[in-house]
């Protein structure tokens, strides 16, 4: 057989549709995952209480349930469940988010408990507000520690998102099925869109793992 | 000047301590411990490790609740309200062992952090600051450098500067100089010095015997999380009126 | 105050708890109260057999997932340790593929291009098998080259010194430490794909628990009951799995000391 480039110029503006639609997917539900994070996060800080042990539930759940079982569950049985109409992109969406905030909120506690305490003791001692405490002492060195984690958790969630073609969501991966189903050119389409994932997962890859070198070699934890 | 610096005849009470109380779990860190630090005073308190000091220090600054009796600092009692506590931490400074420079900050930002957040000074005014507490710990041309990239010495001498730009009326020393190499060790104890003879309220944590014998105006000995000796420094080292403090001296000097 | 405590004061106790009943309160409010009265667990009893034949094949794949994984992950980890520089590159791009690539794609990709490359056409079950196992392979490579990694130089130089034989030297010295330190990560790493293992039952629609499920969904148009079913046992089998895992990291690394 022979790798007929032709089709994928032919179809290449319906390929570059279902990438964009994966990265603004990705892009959306990063942000709903970072918010939810954040208060899952707080919860899990407190040392004792219902919130913590909300949020400690929350993480276990969502990181124990299968993505592709998570997306399935909201797209079918959220709307039954509350009587709504909830579109593909919606479930897609609440899924995604779902499942990121419970690893954003892992990544946001390693990178504040990586604050050593001994900042915020000084800070304190200093009288500095609390308000700026946390935006000032704590924020700033908790991002740059999580930014290595922070970058491998988006390239999870970019691979999560061809899962959404087994819901109908016209990603990537759906366009490619769509398209191999229609002309039978499934090594031309799967391979194009192998090599487009790979194209936008590995450079973030690299740059998750030489941060984390360089983080390892400056502070040694 | 002279009279303030080694304290005996230092100005009104601006620490008092009555009954003070810390405990943690079952296990008793400071049990009843009262005294006074007057305007100007340069205390030294020394003592065998797990004796309390540092406990006593982090509790006048609020880094520690109280669990029986008060301390009034500058009028303000604690315990109190978490405005209390922030209005004498305003007052109070605090040098760390370990420095506890914000790592991320050059030392320009280090400084004017506090001065701009919990005093509300404008950034001309608390840049100026900056600069001219530099120039008098020694390192005015270190002001863009990070933390990473200064010595120890330089480090805590930012430390000490950064607690200062508070303008603070107690300056609290918890053994800032434990953590430094002996070559550095010097350029530290002479800024604290050079504070002391300034006229400062210096409350301070140390294992110097130097330091103690020629800035302080009293020496305090902590045990077992009690005041069990309080003299002048000439006294305290030449004859001691507690056993422990006998056993101590014979360790250190 | 410590650095939880910045927080805390920040999150407002109060506050905290009071948006979380109001949420709680808004979820119950909307919950569609007659489709709830109307749950029948029943079917998933009539389907049991069909169910645990689909947990067989799950359980089956995680079992392959892990076995080709370590087995193939050890060669290709001792292959990125060679001195031969076209093997190390070759089983780096390997990994770099498998692991910055969907596994979805990878396994569209073997069940229908894959056999217009060999022109011999693999069942949906087979292509599952080689999919996964291709996949464990590239990420146990990972895990074993950093377990090899983490050997002290000096181990293995003595090695050199004594004139070992490579042989020896590998399954002697270097990887029974190795694999000791990264049992925790090959049992996560396992966790993982038995979660994947629904990628590759949906995706190919090969019968494992997940699609035995989502059938029993389809044939008695009762969505709800199967498929939350199906998420519960998930999540209490990995969430177990990964509390044993928890555990017997935090023995090793208290043996270690
Ligand atoms: N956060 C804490 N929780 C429990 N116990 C504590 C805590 N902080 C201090 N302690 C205990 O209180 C006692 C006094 O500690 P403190 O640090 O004040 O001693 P110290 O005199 O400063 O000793 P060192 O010379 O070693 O610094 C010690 O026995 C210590 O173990
Ligand atoms: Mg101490």
């Amino acid at each position: 057989m022979s790798f007929d480039y032709n089709m994928i110029l032919r179809y290449y503006p319906e390929l570059l549709g279902g990438a964009w639609v994966a990265v603004w997917i990705t892009a959306l539900s990063l942000a709903c995952a970072s918010m939810i994070g954040a208060v899952v996060c707080i919860g899990k800080l407190q040392k004792h209480g219902a919130a913590n042990r909300l949020a400690t539930a929350y993480i276990d759940l969502f990181r124990s349930i299968p993505e592709i079982v998570l997306i399935i569950w909201v797209f079918y049985c959220l709307p039954l469940l509350f009587d709504i109409g909830i579109g593909r992109y919606s479930s897609a969406i609440i899924a995604l988010s779902a499942y990121g905030g419970a690893y954003m909120a892992e990544i946001f506690r390693a990178g504040v408990q990586a604050v050593p305490r001994g900042q915020v003791e000084a800070a304190n001692a200093l009288g500095i507000p609390v308000f700026h405490i946390a935006r000032r002492v704590v924020v700033p060195p908790a991002i740059r520690r999580m930014m290595p984690a922070l970058v491998n958790f988006l390239t999870e969630l970019l691979k999560a998102t061809s899962l959404l073609a087994l819901i109908g969501v016209s990603e990537l991966t759906y366009v490619a099925s769509t398209l191999g189903s229609k002309t039978f050119a499934y090594m031309e389409f799967y391979t194009a869109i192998a090599v487009l994932y790979f194209m936008i997962i590995f450079p973030l890859s690299v740059y998750a793992r030489r941060a984390e070198r360089r983080r390892l070699r400056r502070t040694g934890n | 000047m002279s009279e303030t610096a080694n304290g005996t005849n230092g100005g009104d009470p601006i620490i008092r301590c009555r009954g003070v109380v810390k405990r943690f779990d079952d296990f008793t860190a400071l049990d009843a411990v009262s005294t006074e630090v007057r305007t100007g005073e340069v205390v030294c308190i020394v003592g065998p490790s797990g004796g309390g000091k540092s406990t006593f220090l982090r509790m006048i600054n609020g880094l520690e609740g109280i669990d029986g009796g008060e301390i009034v600092v500058d009028g303000i009692h604690l315990p109190g309200s978490k405005k209390d506590i922030q209005r004498v931490r305003r007052e109070v400074g605090m040098v760390f062992q370990s420095f506890n420079l914000f790592m991320h900050m050059s030392v320009r930002e280090n400084l004017i952090l506090a001065p701009m957040t919990a005093r509300k000074i404008g950034r001309a005014a608390a840049d100026e600051r900056a600069e001219r507490l530099l120039e008098r710990v020694g390192i005015g041309d270190q002001i863009d450098k990070y933390p990473s990239q200064l010595s120890g010495g330089q480090q805590q001498r930012v430390a000490i500067a950064r607690a200062l730009a508070m303008e603070p009326k107690v300056m609290l020393f918890d053994e800032p100089t434990s953590a430094l190499d002996p070559e550095m060790i010097k350029e530290v104890l002479d800024v604290m010095v050079e504070l002391a003879e300034s006229g400062m309220t210096m409350l301070c944590v140390t294992h110097e015997m130097s330091f103690a014998r020629e800035a302080a105006g009293r020496v305090l000995f902590m045990a077992d999380g009690q005041i069990l000796v309080d003299a002048p420094p000439a006294r305290f080292f030449s004859e001691a009126e507690d056993e422990r403090q006998a056993s101590f001296l014979s360790k250190i000097l | 105050m410590t650095r939880a405590g910045t927080m805390a004061g920040l999150a407002n106790r109060w506050g905290f708890h009071a948006v979380l009943l109001a949420l709680g309160a808004l979820m119950l409010a909307n919950l569609n109260w007659p489709l709830v009265q109307s749950f029948e667990f029943v079917f998933i009893w009539e389907y049991r057999i069909a169910l645990l034949k689909g947990f067989g094949i799950t359980l089956l794949l995680t079992v392959e997932a892990g076995v080709v994984g370590v087995v193939f992950g050890t060669l290709f980890a001792i292959g990125s340790q060679s001195a031969y520089s076209p093997l190390r590159w070759l089983v780096g791009a390997y990994v770099e593929v498998f692991r910055n690539t969907p596994l979805l794609v990878q396994l569209l990709w073997i069940h229908f291009a894959l056999p217009l490359v060999t022109g011999i056409n693999t069942t949906a079950l087979v292509s599952g098998i080689i999919g996964i196992g291709l996949q464990a392979a590239a990420y146990y490579t990972e895990i074993m080259r950093a377990g090899i990694q983490a050997v002290p130089r000096g181990q293995v130089e003595a090695a050199h010194a004594l004139g070992l034989p490579a042989w020896t030297r590998w399954t002697r010295v270097v990887l029974p430490p190795a694999i000791r330190t990264v049992i925790p990560a090959l049992l996560n790493q396992n966790i993982s794909f038995f979660k994947a293992t629904a990628i590759v039952g949906l995706g190919l629609l090969v019968g494992d628990f997940f699609t035995a499920a989502l059938r029993v969904s389809n044939d008695t148009f009762h969505f709800l009951e199967p498929l939350t079913f199906a998420a519960a046992v998930y999540l209490v089998l990995g969430w177990q799995a990964g509390r044993w895992t928890l555990r017997l990291e935090r023995r090793l690394s208290r043996g270690e000391r």
